[in-house]
């Protein structure tokens, strides 16, 4: 009898070759597709809505600049969240104090010290890549809950900053040095090209190179690795300091453009990091963190705000599209998540 | 309870007598592709002590965690308690009115908090307008099943300050607290693992007691040793099957068991001769890992070394170590040109893949294979750095390696770009040797090569396995499955109690394997034609 179980057995363990059918592959198909692309897809609807809802006033070449200009200080947070969230840390609630440390240590040093515009600048990206560092060493070292420290220190420096401010907004005097941010290009600054490029250049690590391959796979399971050769707790660790570093670079960049910053206002960047890095994982990449699909997270957002305060709809607006849409991508991004697994 | 009361209740199946305290039948589970429970026939007797045994991942626990509610089976089975056929997946406020309780491998203790709160917990009774808990009627229950276990133990005192002995009990009373007298059934899953020696004894007095009181108890163990000695009847599993149900155990012993835990394969490997070189390919000196004390060992390039024992005797230790999994106390690993410290304070697992050694582990989706990533991601891990450069992994020696591996062990489906989450667990223990085979390793370590695979995979695995050895590769493989040993390795340790008791070598048989393991004679000559026979007709039939 147990032969014939055996074989029983043996038959469904071998997993069916592929579809049989074109029928069926053609279905796989589309719905791989639609889970690919169903957001950018809505975004085309949102923005046809708003063009019809308000005719002559959304479907402009303002508006796209609005959107396409603004969001620049939000792509860099959301790229250095997706560094440690790639590699397993799941929540550095400190990336948007990280760059509001930044941005306000180089126009204090600038107008209140008279330091020179360059030096302050590196001493501001060192700054935040110290602040990643410590991250490091408290969460991957001493290994203390990654929550606890990240709000710990998060807090600790939105607090410096609006001390070393005097709680004011602190702006620095045009010297040159801020064409950095506010050359153009075709209409928009070159600070929204430095976020396309960063989040290509991501998207290639992760793709094409041993680093990034190793780091997904830490993200995917540390003990495999470990057990793979792969060194996880250098790899975890320089996540963290390379968080800081885009997070430093893009708070120079920033501060460059706008010429001043608000130490106030680091606080209001923490829900739309998230949302835009969990939208993330339902495009291109369903199920997945990507840089691309953070990318574009951000300006989906941000054309959803836009349009509804066209539409007369006041400041509150923001908080309930972020808050709602990070609720919807993290749900979407775990169902996803549950069909990959 | 004696063993003839056992049968007679085992004997009397007319439909619908309430005989059983426990009767489980045509019970399957399904995750996804893989089935990994089917048809589970089981009877558990009123006043029985019922063992259960087989390998890692034969399905005990998917079991368990059917009859506790956490999984839903597939439809079409049912679980019968007393008589009354419970509705599934099973509700836990039922499965309390029925008495069946479940003492977990941890025991599930709250450490800080007291004793009664710990039995008590989730069946507080909240009195008043404040649904306060009253306190000394909680207390006081506790002291009352403690009592019926004869047990006197501080309520007050917190959990985590017991002794195991202790702790042992509160958890049992715990399970049995709901329990009707002369009625009930308590689940242990593997619940003696955290007791010593001596706690162990009393903990067997502990059951037999309630045994005596009219309840049931089935035994969830890897400890053949105490299954033999402490249970009436046994049950044995097999990559998701009842090989075995019901069988005295008066009639078994512990070989008998490990024989129908890993099954006679139908495959038959005949023995190939051995590719062992005069080269060593590896040698260890003076490892300390566990309980494993001054190991020194030499393995040849193309030979293969068996490393077993019971579990816990200290093989998966060295195994561990060796394949850079766990830092040893002390030792050395010369292998290739490089000679590895096995306790460096930095040992990194890094530096034994860059040597050349790899490590096949025994639970491959925890330790092997990171399940969403794909088939060729996970093969080609250990070597991406070494092979791309800085800023490509390259595509075409990864494609190859793929395309190589997947015709040597035959993996299906074919396609590199699967998630590893999609193929079924014997092809994914194939790509767990891939990642390593692929490197063309100096040394192998492999525990359980063959665990719950099917016969056709275990007939892969072990082809390339010998093909490696061939290679030039020395190999190391900690394993229980006697029968693995004997088709595949040119001598065979034997451990027990961290050291080595025995060295088979030469001609190997699995029986000698077995018996070298429980330390047991090996039977007479004239029994052995018998049992042959017996088994035979099991697999034939």
């Amino acid at each position: 009898m147990d032969a014939a179980r055996q074989e029983q057995r043996d038959a469904p363990d071998v997993a069916p070759p592929a579809a049989p059918a074109a029928k069926p592959r053609l279905a796989v198909d589309v719905r791989h597709f639609a889970s690919r692309y169903a957001v950018i897809g809505v975004w085309a609807i949102m923005i046809l809505i708003y063009s019809l809802a308000e005719p002559g006033v959304f479907f402009t070449r303002s508006t796209f600049t609005s959107i396409f200009t603004g969001q620049y200080a939000l792509v860099f947070m959301a790229m250095a969240l997706l560094c440690t969230i790639i590699v397993g840390e799941f929540v550095d609630l400190s990336v948007p104090s990280v760059f509001g440390f930044a941005a306000t240590v180089w126009p204090v040093l600038v107008t209140n010290h008279h330091w020179g515009m360059v030096p302050a600048a590196i001493v501001a990206v060192i700054a935040a890549v110290a602040c990643g560092a410590v991250n490091a060493v408290l969460v991957v070292v001493l290994g203390v809950n990654t929550i606890v420290v990240t709000l710990g220190m998060g807090t600790l420096l939105t607090g410096l900053a609006l001390w070393m401010s005097n709680l004011n907004v602190v702006v620095l005097q045009p010297s040159g040095f801020e064409k950095i941010g506010t050359f153009t290009i075709g209409g928009l600054y070159i600070s929204f090209f430095y976020g396309i490029v960063l989040a290509l250049a991501f998207a290639y690590v992760l793709a094409y190179t041993p680093l990034g391959r190793h780091m997904r796979f830490v993200g995917a399971s540390r003990e495999v690795s470990r057990l793979s050769g792969v060194r996880v707790n250098r790899i975890r660790f320089g996540s963290y300091v390379v968080a800081g570093l885009i997070s430093g670079v893009g708070a120079v960049i920033t501060v460059a453009t706008l010429g001043s910053y608000n130490a106030e206002s680091s606080n209001s960047y923490l829900l739309p990091v998230f949302a835009a890095v969990f939208l993330g994982t339902a495009i291109i990449q369903p199920g997945r963190f990507n840089p691309i699909g953070t990318w574009i997270g951000v300006y989906f957002l941000y054309t959803g705000i836009l349009g509804l305060e066209d539409l007369g709809l006041q400041q509150w607006v923001s908080d309930v599209f972020y808050g709602g849409a990070l609720v919807v991508a993290v749900t979407i991004s775990t169902l996803l998540r549950r069909r990959t697994t | 309870m004696t063993i003839s009361q056992a049968d007679g209740a085992a004997g009397a199946a007319e439909p619908g007598a309430a005989r059983h305290r426990l009767e489980v039948a045509h019970l399957s589970k399904t995750f996804g592709p893989a089935r990994v429970l089917r048809d589970i026939q089981l009877t558990v007797a009123p006043g029985e002590l019922h063992g259960m045994v087989g390998q890692n991942g034969c399905g005990k626990s998917t079991l368990v965690k059917i009859l506790t509610g956490v999984y839903t089976p597939d439809p079409g089975g049912s679980i019968v308690v007393d008589g009354r056929r419970l509705r599934t997946p099973v509700q836990p406020m039922e499965q309390r009115e029925v008495g069946v309780s479940v003492v977990h491998q941890n025991l599930g203790l709250v450490d800080d908090h007291a004793v009664w709160e710990n039995v008590r917990l989730g069946r507080y009774q909240a009195r008043g307008p404040f649904r306060k808990i009253n306190t000394r009627a909680e207390r006081d229950s506790v002291a009352a099943v403690l009592a019926r276990l004869g047990r006197t133990i501080d309520v007050d005192a917190p959990a985590g300050t017991l002794g195991a002995e202790d702790r042992a009990t509160i958890a049992i009373a715990r399970a049995m607290q709901d329990h009707r007298p002369g009625g009930g059934l308590i689940i242990f899953d593997e619940s003696t693992r955290a007791l010593g020696k001596t706690a162990r004894g009393r903990f067997f007095e502990l059951v037999r007691s309630l045994i005596d009181g009219g309840a049931s108890v089935l035994l969830i163990s890897h400890q053949l040793e105490e299954i033999i000695e402490a249970t009436d009847r046994v049950t044995v599993l097999r990559d998701g099957q009842v090989v075995e149900t019901g069988i005295p155990t008066k009639d078994t012993d512990e070989a008998g068991l490990t024989r129908l835990m890993l099954g006679r394969h139908l495959v038959t490997h005949s023995r190939v001769n051995s590719h062992a070189q005069e080269d060593a390919a590896a040698s260890v000196r003076g490892l300390s890992a566990g309980q494993v004390r001054g190991l020194d060992l030499t393995v040849k390039r193309g030979e293969i070394v068996g490393l077993t024992g019971l579990m816990g005797s200290g093989f998966e230790e060295v195994a561990e170590a060796l394949g850079g999994a766990r830092r040893a106390e002390s030792g050395e690993l010369a292998v290739g040109a490089a000679t590895l410290s096995l306790s460096a304070r930095r040992a990194s697992t890094e530096h034994f893949v860059r040597a050349g050694v790899g490590y096949v582990p025994e639970r491959r989706l925890d330790e092997g294979l990171a399940a969403g990533m794909t088939m060729s991601e996970n093969m080609t891990l250990p070597r991406v750095r070494g092979k791309g450069s800085a800023l490509r992994t390259g595509s075409a020696w990864q494609a190859e390696e793929a395309r190589t591996m997947i015709a040597k062990l035959d993996i299906k489906p074919p396609r590199p770009d699967a998630p590893v989450s999609t193929l079924s667990g014997g092809n994914q223990q194939k790509v767990v040797l891939a990642k390593w085979l692929a490197g063309t390793p100096n040394l192998l370590v492999l525990r359980e090569p063959t665990q719950a695979v099917d016969v056709g995979a275990r007939h892969d695995i072990i082809d390339a396995i010998r093909e490696a050895a061939k290679d030039g590769c020395g190999v190391l493989i900690a394993s229980i499955d006697a029968a693995d040993l004997a088709v595949l390795c040119d001598r065979v340790l034997v451990f027990r109690h961290g050291t080595v008791t025995g060295e088979l070598s030469g001609e190997l048989d699995q029986d000698d394997i077995i018996h070298a393991t429980f330390g047991s004679p090996r039977p007479e000559p004239r029994d052995e034609p018998k049992q042959e026979e017996k088994q035979e007709e099991r697999w034939a039939g």
